[in-house]
């Protein structure tokens, strides 16, 4: 576990050495959840400048937003925002779902 | 009921899988005494699953926004170290271990690692389990209204699933000849580590510590990774549908290396105390 707990601290200072992003400050693009569902339910963003997703859960009970495209897990707990900095994307589309509530909430990321 | 029954099933079936192998492998090299290890490792995985899904539910600002993924990164790849170790050990010891089950036991205890499974049936639970605890907790807190009891159900009956299959390999291990069980687990703990480390350097894409990458190939009009099957060989095996190049190439570094290490050579000590006898 010593080895584990190294490999955690220089993942971790790879982490936080990966965090400050360049000068210019990236976009931030709010997400709602309410009655388990996303709003917007599309999302627009400019290719190839990375952004921040700011996921509010209005919901009261937590959220997991899902993207198998983009690797992302995120859980978001009721009642709670979320800052969530996503990466610069190709043009495409970008399908996410919130996998505690996969049927009704569905959402696309289209970059462009 | 049918969703929550099949998304708690697929996330405590690996947890399961893991367990029983720990289990049946205890049993195998006669040391049922080192359950316990098994069992504290898997509680204390349990234990911490709730604990991180009620600080996830607390915290706030900057620790809320990447702290749970770190911790989950590290378990990750802790993970691959623990079972990437486990079966070096379990190999050595399939070739140094006679037909004596005394003799198996005395050799565990004097290397006195069983301690590992503890650490690895830990890692097994805890790795999805907070996420788990989120869910049922989320569905459970809606069961007030009828259609949320239903769902609640399926939550449950999901986890008992998931407890039923694992035992029903425990089970199993018993039928199995020594040398072939220590075979099939050691090529099955290699594909589950190759699955872990690919799945750790795809979430280190998702948080940008890698750059993100477009998909090699997307075989999801055969098996989606969002699909029952699917979520049972991604568990098992690492399985995606759309895999990236690191993630292809970790999981194949891995299993190239793991295999030579583990089915390569002999180590001349091993070779000298093999037992002739050994099935």
């Amino acid at each position: 576990m010593v080895m584990a707990g190294v490999a955690g601290l220089l993942l971790g200072a790879a982490f936080v050495a990966a965090l400050p992003a360049g000068a210019q400050a990236p976009q931030e693009i709010p997400l709602v959840i309410e009655k388990n569902r996303f709003q917007p339910d599309v999302i627009k963003v400019k290719a190839g400048a990375p952004f921040v997703l700011v996921i509010t859960n209005k919901d009261k009970g937590p959220e997991e937003f899902e993207s198998k495209d983009l690797r992302i897990e995120k859980i978001i707990p009721g009642g709670k925002t979320v800052r969530l900095k996503m990466p610069a994307l190709k043009a495409g589309k970008y399908p996410f779902v919130g996998e505690y509530h996969s049927e009704t909430a569905k959402a696309t990321i289209v970059a462009e | 009921m049918g969703a929550t029954f099949v998304v708690t099933l697929r996330e405590a079936f690996e947890a399961a899988l893991i367990l029983g192998i720990v289990y049946s492998y205890l049993e195998k090299i006669g040391a049922r005494d080192g359950f316990r290890y098994v069992t504290w490792g898997g509680a204390l995985g349990l234990l911490l699953s709730v604990a991180m899904g009620i600080a996830v539910t607390y915290l706030t600002g900057p620790l809320l926004d990447v702290g749970p993924e770190i911790i989950t990164v590290v378990v990750i790849f802790a993970a691959v170290g623990l079972l990437t170790w486990h079966a070096w050990w379990m190999q050595q010891h399939a070739r140094l271990i006679g037909g004596q089950v005394q003799h198996r036991i005395d050799l565990a205890r004097a290397r006195n690692r069983l301690w590992v499974v503890g650490l690895i049936a830990f890692t097994g639970v805890f790795r999805e389990g907070a996420e788990t605890v989120l869910f049922l907790w989320g569905i459970l807190a809606q069961a007030g209204a009828e259609a949320g009891w239903g769902s609640a159900a399926g939550g449950v009956g999901g986890v008992a699933g998931a407890a039923a299959l694992g035992f029903t390999i425990f089970r199993s291990g018993k039928h199995v000849s020594l040398s072939r069980f220590f075979g099939i687990t050691t090529a099955f703990i290699m594909l589950l580590a190759a699955g872990f480390l690919s799945n750790g350097i795809g979430r280190l894409q998702g948080l940008g510590v890698l750059p993100l990458s477009d998909p090699l190939w997307n075989t999801s009009w055969l098996l989606s990774d969002g699909s029952v099957a699917g979520g049972f060989l991604s568990g098992l095996v690492g399985y995606r549908a759309q895999p990236t190049l690191p993630e292809v190439c970790a999981y194949v570094a891995y299993l190239i290396v793991a295999g030579a290490l583990f089915f390569g050579r002999r180590t001349p000590d091993a070779v000298g105390l093999a037992d002739p006898t050994r099935s």
